[in-house]
């Protein structure tokens, strides 16, 4: 019996330990797994496996990477710890955590299992991704956290100690503010985003919206692992919202990486005073735009009517100036209504490697005063090459330049405030108060 | 006289019985302040800051009183802001923030360069900010030129570099691009020495783009960036060769299509005759041309240009295209192999010179771009 129980593990080992599934032969079709814990599922699309319950097996290398934080739930008590290790084999999943900020190793007291699955992506083996996560946290509050696993000999490989905060309870703390980092197009110049992650990690925000196109080419894994890299620092302590642009090419590899609410597309979640809606507008069916679509992020705002503040995050901007690529009339005649009817305050949106501030708009006209009127903010410049601004008759403010800007939401008051990839603060920014 | 009223809410709602509801009222009018952009704010966020009894918004006010400081370019005050957010202590990502920012402040060495940041933020936004910057970039200049310890010199140097070339001064803007690559050699990441990489590439200095591109030092530059702009510098080269091929193939059949001509007219006084009158052709298609450019003037300004180039390019080649045929038919008519290499040569000629527009307008990126990330929605 007792030779049963040590060569069965063994077997386990040898059967499941070897060679990194070779994409040759991966055919992942996707499926969906039940997270008992937080009462959601994780789906992942055609081109990945479906998700499961990580196995006590390590590969050659089982060291955790590229480490970021993501959310599913709500983000006042949830969050998705999600890495990829060393090799493309370790199937361990586990993350240690604990309340407080900066603890030791030894304080992380719980422990949760986590998921893994492969997918399809350019190179020779299937990248794996593992996550792990979190809910009924409580709001408002830090927790130090560590992700990695434990093989079935014991051997444990974890990543060092984050700490993360759950956005906070605006109702029991009225005078609670929450900052996002705006940012999009860091796709190829990764000296830039890197100087940007910088910026960014020093002013210290609550949750990062990127508006897409964070590589060249959705499919390409290595670009993946460029962006991944240089915003480690800041993508572990602080979760990250992405809307799809259009160079993420609809890839299995944006999906798999980043754990977002509903469908990953078109979804909305609450964040202190900020209710947050995401549109992707590069579908696969160009039709979806002012059809389902549509009906989703309509959906999503009107369930958030109350919601005290309004952004709305999608890549391509219906107001840009920029020479490049310019304004948007498909998506000015698919979305601009919905935008109006509910009176959404800011629009975020990349695309056009510039920034650029509207003046408050109402259906295509401008408004001489920001009440009920909606702001389009473009911050494409997160490294992708720089495109010639311009301006139009909507345009407040335009400027050729790398840029990420900051959002301080309040009960009454909203703020947007930019800057360079050198910290140099840009003029002009967004600042609305509501009594 | 609001603004006054606002103030002294902010200033004194403070003493009464509730100081909860009233600090919060102070809060709203002070912001209220903020987002007219009232320095007035500042000063009403710290008369709540400074409030007793401490309430839930105090720490806030600090906070708001910092930022606003930080933004008004007034480091020494939004020290001291930040400091009383930190010594307070009451809210950890409030105090998290302060520390960020003081860092931040401190990260440029200190007071020491206060005055010298405040001048190159404001100098930075009159450069981009749309207005004619030829002073400010002047006063930035000499800024730099003042201050070589300057921790953001390097930086200051770009934002010159990159001020003239908006102003299409290419020259000026490589000299200063060519500084700061040299004077940011020891910089982790080398971002600003990339930027020269790329300018150079823009500026069509191929072969000044590869040494700058070969000098990067290894172990500090970020790798990713050093790919792409190797990437971006080999396209450089490789649509430099064929539009020179290119070029050179539009010019052969031109000159072919001249010297042909000649000897089809009997001499160069009669080919001069023949091609100094517009042909059918070319009258046939200048309206279509200009109409195509009308369409596309409301569109992408990139594809405006490219159709309105084209057209341009287009009526020339049916001019040129007219008058051989013309000074054909001077010796009987023509046959049919000898229309149909005409007519193979033409659309060569005007795909050739298609391409040499799209191409020289920068479109052939948003094509690339097209091809790789799908349309872009218009």
């Amino acid at each position: 019996m007792r030779i049963m129980l040590l060569v069965a593990p063994l077997a386990l080992v040898a059967c499941v330990k070897g060679n990194p599934v070779d994409l040759g032969e991966f055919v992942g079709e996707g499926g969906t797994y039940h997270v008992d814990d937080c009462d959601y599922d994780v789906t992942t699309r055609y081109g990945a496996e479906m998700p499961k319950p990580g196995q006590p097996i390590f590969g050659a290398d089982p060291t955790p990477r590229l480490v970021h934080l993501g959310i599913m739930g709500d983000p006042k008590t949830s969050v998705v710890a999600q890495w990829r290790t060393g090799d493309e084999v370790t199937r361990a999943s586990q993350i240690r955590f604990a309340k407080g900020a900066d603890l030791a190793e030894a304080d992380l007291t719980e422990t949760r299992e986590g998921i893994e699955f492969a997918y399809d992506s350019t190179g020779a083996v299937a990248p794996r991704m593992h996550q792990a996560h979190l809910c009924g946290l409580e709001p408002g509050t830090e927790y130090s956290y560590q992700v990695g696993g434990t093989d079935i000999t014991g051997r444990t490989s974890f990543s060092p100690v984050y700490t993360f905060h759950t956005a906070p309870d605006v109702v029991a703390h009225p005078d609670a503010e929450v900052v996002f980092g705006f940012v999009g197009d860091s796709r190829g110049g990764y000296d830039v985003w890197n100087m940007l992650v910088s910026q960014l990690e020093s002013r210290n925000p609550d949750l990062i919206l990127f508006s897409g196109d964070m590589v060249t080419i959705g499919l390409t894994q290595y670009e993946w692992e460029d962006f991944f890299t240089r915003a480690e620092r800041l993508f572990a302590r602080v979760p990250f919202v992405s809307a799809h642009g259009n160079h993420e090419v609809n890839a299995v590899n944006y999906y798999a990486q980043v754990a977002m609410p509903g469908d990953q597309e078109n979804f909305g979640f609450d964040y202190g005073f900020a209710h947050v809606t995401v549109g992707n507008d590069t579908p696969d069916d160009i039709s979806k735009l002012a059809g389902e679509f549509k009906s989703k992020i309509d959906a999503d705002m009107t369930k958030s009517e109350a919601a005290r503040w309004k952004l709305f995050m999608h890549h391509q901007p219906m107001f840009s100036a920029s020479t490049r690529h310019g304004p948007s009339a498909t998506l000015q005649d698919a979305w601009l209504s919905t935008v109006d009817k509910h009176h959404v305050d800011l629009v975020l949106n990349g695309h056009d490697h510039d920034y650029e501030v509207s003046k408050p708009m109402i259906n295509k006209l401008v408004q001489a005063s920001s009440d009920n009127a909606t702001v389009f903010v473009v911050a494409g410049g997160a490294g992708a090459e720089l495109y010639d601004n311009g301006t139009d008759y909507w345009t407040l403010y335009s400027e050729k330049t790398y840029s990420a800007a900051i959002i301080n939401v309040r009960r009454d008051q909203m703020t947007l405030s930019a800057f360079r990839q050198d910290g140099t603060g840009i003029p002009q920014g967004f600042s609305k108060t509501k009594p | 006289m609001i603004r006054a009223l606002l103030v002294i809410v902010a200033c004194t709602a403070i003493a009464s019985a509730d100081p909860e509801a009233d600090a919060d009222a102070a809060f709203r009018a002070a912001g209220a302040l903020a987002a007219k952009s009232d320095p007035a704010a500042i000063t009403a966020f710290e008369a709540l800051g400074e409030a007793r009894p401490i309430t839930r918004w105090t720490d806030d006010a600090w906070a708001e009183a910092a930022r606003l400081s930080e933004n008004a370019r007034d480091y020494a005050r939004a020290r001291r802001d930040y400091r009383q957010v930190v010594a307070l202590g009451t809210d950890p990502r409030l105090v998290a923030r302060a520390k960020g920012a003081l860092a931040r402040i401190e990260e440029l060495g200190g007071e020491r360069w206060d005055a010298v940041r405040a001048t190159h933020e404001r100098l930075a936004s009159v450069i981009n900010g749309g207005d004619d910057p030829h002073d400010a970039l002047q006063a930035l200049a000499d800024l730099v030129r003042a201050n070589p310890q300057y921790p953001r010199a390097n930086l200051a140097r770009l934002t010159i570099a990159m001020g003239w070339e908006a102003e299409g001064e290419s020259t000026s803007a490589l000299a200063w691009y060519r500084e700061g690559a040299e004077s940011a050699a020891a910089e982790p990441g080398q971002h600003v020495r990339l930027e020269y990489v790329r300018a150079l590439v823009r500026a069509g200095e191929l072969d000044d783009a590869e040494r700058a591109l070969a000098a990067l030092d290894p172990a500090l530059v970020d790798q990713g960036g050093a790919r792409q702009a190797a990437e971006t510098l080999a396209t450089a080269h490789r649509r430099r060769a064929i539009r020179y091929a290119i070029a050179i193939v539009i010019v052969l059949l031109v000159a072919g299509g001249v010297i042909v001509a000649r000897r089809e007219a009997g001499g160069w006084p009669a080919v001069g005759k023949i091609f100094a009158r517009p042909s059918t052709e070319a009258w046939f298609l200048a309206p279509l041309a200009i109409l195509l450019a009308l369409v596309a003037l409301p569109g992408n300004p990139l594809v405006a240009r490219a159709v309105r180039w084209i057209g341009v390019a287009g009526v020339g080649t049916a001019w040129l295209s007219g008058a051989l045929l013309e000074a054909a038919r001077t010796r009987g008519p023509l046959r049919a192999r000898r229309m149909i290499v005409h007519v193979v040569l033409v659309i060569g000629v005007v795909g050739a010179a298609a391409y040499l527009v799209v191409d020289g307008i920068g479109l052939l990126g948003l094509l690339e771009e097209t091809w790789r990330g799908g349309p872009a929605l218009e």
